[in-house]
């Protein structure tokens, strides 16, 4: 549900988050993205990518600091609003298609907002259309490759409209031929995009701005190419 | 006992046949699964020595497989769930049951007839299911059942079951055969790997389901599910009525 | 241990749905009450985890044969009992909706047999007792090898009293008894052993994940109104089971005893199973003249009759053959 808002999309400000006290995941991160942009987050394994992600749709609220989406203050109360404009597209597809059919699973979101039946059919088809998987409508999401899991998965998420995806390891068990298929789609892809990557050949063809984690927080954040030209930067984050 | 992967083509085989494009399987889920319901209803009420309508209710099942198209054998096939406890329990019935029945003129053991009757009856009943499922999906029966208002977190958690039974599935094949290859020769799974084994997995499902509540969640639900509409024909409702009718008849006049 | 269609009769198959209807009831109000739509995707998983660790072969120590996991114990030990129902009963569906496991009509029969015994007595009267006061690994071996016995046990007694009372078998209720209930004993100890192995692992990694342990203050007194209902219909039922097996056993028995009690033995009509089921078959049968035809009343199938229904379901096969084969050519033809 786009809200044509231009601009600043995201405003993460001195965030700090722990699981059980005394284990701080994330400490002190912040930084703004604006409508348009296509984001990198690397980083090792298990430095807080996917805690800060899951923070950004607000699957945790007890965090410190602020945390602004698309002009909505991240609380309780503001979930239902946010969650209309942030689409989150989990690293495992199967946990992610829990319909047994493509159709089914796609239109999921947009009905639970309440669209009307004929809005939801042309939701479906225009998100099916953009990941180019329109004659698998009608299958069984068991019948699908990794390659078609993935997209359809994309879709679930495209039929809200989000004005924001955040997408976890997108090209993780990919075959060449889908994984450059997946760049392509989602070139396609308008919005706010973040997406977190060990790929970083992937990163380098779908993100513009790279955000580098490490010891809890934003070590690095700036152009791919200077990010990821660096070696000596990257080797020394763990990557 | 079935090996997996025999299940999982078991599994994979109902579901491509759930898939075909036939008019029963286009058929409204809810005229099917009264059909069906009733059908069971009417055969199991019969009598233990009424031959002449159970030769009769036969009708219904040659319908279902020759039309539908169905195999015999694949619906036959299921009978190897219940026929244990089918023949313990009728197996006695000729040395127990020493009533003589009159059949076509001739004296016969009133336990040779109930124990006919009672595998017939156990025949039909078991084709009359296939014959649902095979023309059937879980989603169309969910779908029927929201219909008759079971409460929807049933059906909600039956589609999951579903949805998740082929990756749990895949997921058993995968922990069995890796246990196997490390310990070539055995039969099952050994005692002191029971836990680690199945609670490791189980902990992992435990983590899926969080996933998938998140994804869920994420996507506006509010513990509901709302399907897509299905349309009425005439079919619809003439087909059930239609066999309703003649299987009562069967019943109430033979 | 699914129960057949064919193995009921109508009028059992309508009073199990109706217990099982209701157990269901004040699930979905229990698991309502908690609103906490979290348990939903759980439930669904875990539904198709029980339904896929039954493709699983456990070796049993010392002996050649394998046995599978108790679903509705370890359910509950993990959801709760509630929860845990309301998931076998999915299980127990989509079993019969997907593998013909069981029958349609029989369906409330197997979710009283399994899953309720399984996740109420399983859970409330077994593991929340035992686990009041904390778990510990011997306590979680005796509860879910105690419950997986005696869950098993009212299991397999109530597939006996289910055909019996439909007057399927004629059998005599202490055979058919003494046959199931031994059978179940040895496959509920070790569906109990595999259970416990997997509780013991989950209590040694994540204990906070099991139900009812340590609550020995929450909510009892909401709870034990309920359990003590569950408790008396449970007793109520094995009581009523064994004065009929006794009685039918040794009928003398039971007159002997009533004479020294009541000073007569006048009960003995209602000496055996079968015949008190007759009379609440006649009573509750939807059509009585047909479900219990005795054997006089049913002489004479003539030759004719059965002849004449064979006719008719040989044409309607041939008509069908008929009606397919010449679709298939006009078909082919428009093609």
């Amino acid at each position: 549900m786009k809200t044509g808002i231009s601009g600043e999309l995201l405003n993460i400000s001195g965030v700090c988050f722990s699981y059980e006290k005394g284990k701080e995941i994330l400490k002190d991160v912040s930084f703004r993205a604006n409508e348009g942009e296509s984001i990198a987050l690397v980083g090792a394994n298990g430095i807080g990518k996917s805690t800060l992600m899951k923070l950004l749709v607000g699957l945790y609220l007890n965090f410190s600091g602020s945390i602004t989406v698309a002009g909505h203050e991240m609380c309780a109360k503001n979930l239902d609003h946010i969650r209309e404009h942030i689409g989150y597209v989990f690293q495992d597809s199967d946990s992610q298609l829990f319909l047994s059919t493509v159709e089914e699973d796609v239109a999921f979101g947009p009905r639970n907002y309440g669209l009307s039946e004929d809005e939801v059919q042309k939701r479906v088809s225009e998100a099916l259309d953009l990941v180019g998987i329109e004659n698998l409508r009608k299958n069984k999401t068991y019948q699908l490759s990794g390659g078609e899991k993935k997209l359809a998965s994309i879709a679930t998420i495209l039929s809200m409209k989000p004005d924001i995806i955040i997408m976890d390891e997108p090209s993780v068990a990919l075959d060449p031929k889908n994984r450059r298929n997946l760049i392509s789609v989602l070139k396609d892809i308008g919005g706010l995009k973040l997406i977190a990557s060990h790929d970083l050949d992937f990163v380098m063809n779908t993100c513009e701005r790279t955000i580098l984690m490490d010891g809890k927080t934003i070590v690095a954040d700036g152009r791919t190419e200077e990010i990821l030209g660096n070696r000596v930067l990257l080797e020394a984050h763990g990557l | 006992m079935d090996s997996i992967e025999k299940k999982l083509l078991e599994l994979n085989k109902i579901q491509d046949i759930q898939q075909r494009n036939h008019w029963m399987n286009s058929l409204h889920p809810l005229g099917k699964l009264l059909i069906s319901v009733i059908y069971i209803f009417l055969v199991t009420s019969l009598g233990k020595y009424d031959i002449v309508p159970l030769i009769l209710m036969s009708v219904y099942i040659i319908f279902s497989f020759i039309i539908g198209e169905l195999s015999f054998r694949e619906g036959i096939y299921r009978m190897r769930l219940i026929l244990p406890l089918l023949i313990f329990v009728g197996i006695f019935n000729p040395f127990l049951d020493k009533n003589i029945v009159m059949v076509a003129g001739y004296g016969v053991r009133g336990g040779i007839i109930s124990m006919l009757t009672l595998v017939v009856k156990g025949l039909y009943t078991v084709l009359a299911v296939y014959a649902l499922i095979a023309t059937t999906t879980i989603e169309d029966i969910c779908y029927a059942l929201r219909m008759i208002k079971i409460p929807k977190i049933i059906v909600i958690v039956i589609m999951l079951i579903y949805r998740y039974i082929d990756v749990m599935s895949g997921e058993a094949d995968r922990i069995y055969t890796a246990y196997r290859l490390r310990a070539p020769g055995q039969k099952g799974i050994a005692y002191k790997f029971w836990g680690a084994l199945v609670g490791q997995w189980l902990l992992r499902s435990m983590d899926r389901a969080q996933v998938v509540y998140e994804s869920m969640t994420l996507r506006g639900f509010k513990g509901d599910y709302i399907p897509t509409k299905k349309g009425v024909n005439a079919i619809d409702v003439i087909y059930p009525i239609a066999w309703i009718t003649v299987l009562t008849v069967i019943r109430i006049f033979f | 241990m699914h129960m057949a269609d064919a193995l009921i009769a109508p009028a059992v198959a309508g009073t199990m749905y109706v217990l099982s209807t209701g157990a269901a009831g004040v699930s979905v109000k229990k698991v309502r009450e908690e609103s906490d739509e979290s348990k939903i995707p759980v439930m669904g998983v875990m539904g198709a985890f029980v339904f896929a660790t039954q493709m699983l072969n456990f070796t049993i120590p010392g002996t050649g044969s394998s046995g599978h996991l108790c679903g509705g114990m370890m359910l509950s030990a993990m959801l709760g009992p509630f929860a845990g129902f309301l998931t076998m009963i999915g299980v127990l569906l989509v079993q019969c909706l997907l593998f013909a496991d069981g029958g349609l009509m029989a369906l409330g029969c197997n979710i009283w047999n399994m899953a309720f015994y399984g996740c109420f007595v399983g859970a409330l009267l077994i593991w929340r007792p035992i686990m009041k006061k904390g778990a510990s690994r011997a306590k979680i071996i005796a509860a879910s090898i105690i419950g997986c016995v005696l869950t098993l046990q009212l299991g397999a007694f109530s597939v006996t009293l289910e055909t019996l009372v439909s007057g399927i078998t004629e059998l005599p209720f202490s055979t058919f008894l003494a046959t199931m209930q031994p059978i179940h004993l040895a496959i509920g100890f070790v569906e109990g052993l595999i259970t416990s192995a997997v509780l013991i692992f989950v209590y040694e990694s994540r204990p906070e994940m099991l139900w009812g342990v340590g609550e020995e203050t929450k909510k009892e007194g909401k709870l034990s109104f309920k359990t003590t209902i569950i408790v008396i219909a449970i007793a109520a039922a094995i009581c009523g089971g064994f004065v009929s097996l006794y009685a039918s056993a040794f009928p003398d028995g039971l007159e002997w005893s009533m004479e020294q009690v009541a000073g007569t033995s006048e009960l003995e009509a209602e000496g055996t199973v079968y015949e008190t089921a007759e009379s609440i078959q006649e009573t509750t049968s939807l059509l009585p003249d047909y479900a219990f035809k005795d054997s006089e009343s049913a002489v004479g199938t003539s030759f004719s009759g059965i002849v004449g229904a064979a006719i008719v379901a040989g044409l309607s096969a041939v008509f069908c053959y008929a009606f397919r084969f010449f679709r298939r050519k006009t078909e082919t033809k428009t093609a």
